[in-house]
């Protein structure tokens, strides 16, 4: 009997601990673009780190400010030193929770559509938002992908008024990571 | 004729002052590879500085062409061909990565496991690994 129990709670541990697993990376992709008739800033970012966990849903995303790259050096020091202001305000996050999570099945193969619900903070402001985007899983890694805007004025950051037609209203943001196991 | 002086002065100062603007404009990146480091520093010594008082590590750090030595982990290349070596920081959590620079050609993209080597880079703070964009692999 007492054997019976014993491997019935290992069954329920092992059987728990499936996906009770958090996934990570820290090479996720944050771009950025700002599209004007006047001209186009793009920038991006390969270092950001991403970690998900499966279980409960909860999500984290950072990005240091200082490694967005520019085309044009010239934009990156204004992104840096008047805009963003990264001495100061050194990295961007969110923090939230996939809100659909028992749409996403991610021990089988296919591709979801993820909606997540958090505080984003850029430039040191804390925000409320809510995203939609994919979570893609194959072959044990799993690969999260959202589109969304961020709009510079709700994060207190002030363009000055000479260059208000160079820069949109409206920044679009693509965030991509492809998540593995970490491995505890 | 004086308005005539005038317009050529007037003219010059516009094309001049448009010549500024668009060389402004058109400024290359800093060119990392001919750069002398502003500091010299070992990989693990970074990685524990930054774990000790990212603050200060900050501030000595960031913005700074900083020359980082180290033993290679790994060395990744993503779907762009954009190349990453992580170098080890004597931690089982970070790494000092390093972005090698997209606006500088390499003599080499590269890299081995277990290998040294010295990169000129662009600190830009603690994200578990301290991060390093721009680098360009030292001459020896």
């Amino acid at each position: 009997m007492q054997k019976f129990i014993f491997v019935f709670a290992a069954l329920f541990l092992l059987g728990n601990s499936g996906y009770a697993q958090k996934l990570f990376t820290r090479d996720a992709k944050i771009k950025f673009s700002s599209d004007t008739p006047m001209e186009k800033i793009e920038g991006l970012n390969k270092s950001g780190t991403c970690v998900l966990d499966a279980a409960t849903g909860k999500m984290e995303w950072k990005v240091l400010i200082k490694g967005f790259l520019f085309e044009k050096a010239l934009m990156q020091e204004h992104f840096n030193e008047n805009y963003l202001e990264s001495s100061t305000f050194p990295n961007a996050q969110f923090k939230g929770q996939i809100t659909n999570l028992s749409e996403i099945n991610f021990s089988q193969d296919g591709k979801y559509t993820a909606k997540a619900g958090g505080k984003l903070t850029i430039h040191g402001v804390e925000r409320d938002v809510n995203v939609e985007g994919t979570v893609k899983v194959s072959k044990g890694s799993v690969e999260v992908l959202s589109n969304f805007v961020v709009k510079p004025e709700d994060y207190k950051i002030t363009i000055p008024s000479l260059v208000k037609d160079n820069i949109a209203k409206e920044i679009k943001v693509v965030v991509s990571a492809v998540l593995q196991p970490l491995k505890s | 004729m004086k308005s005539k002086r005038l317009l050529y002065i007037l003219l010059a100062v516009v094309v001049i002052g448009g010549a500024v603007g668009y060389t402004l404009w058109n400024k290359p990146h800093q060119d990392i590879g001919a750069a002398k480091a502003d500091i010299a520093i070992d990989a693990v010594a970074l990685y524990n500085e930054y774990n000790t008082d990212e603050n200060a590590a900050n501030a000595k750090y960031l913005d700074k062409v900083v020359a980082i030595t180290g033993k290679v982990k790994e060395a990744a290349k993503d779907g762009d061909g954009a190349v990453k070596v992580s170098l080890e920081a004597g931690s089982d959590m970070g790494v000092v990565a390093c972005e090698l620079s997209p606006f500088a050609s390499h003599a080499r993209t590269d890299f081995q496991a277990g290998e040294q080597v010295t990169f000129k880079g662009k600190c830009t703070g603690l994200n578990l690994d301290v991060i390093f964009v721009e680098c360009v692999e030292a001459k020896k």
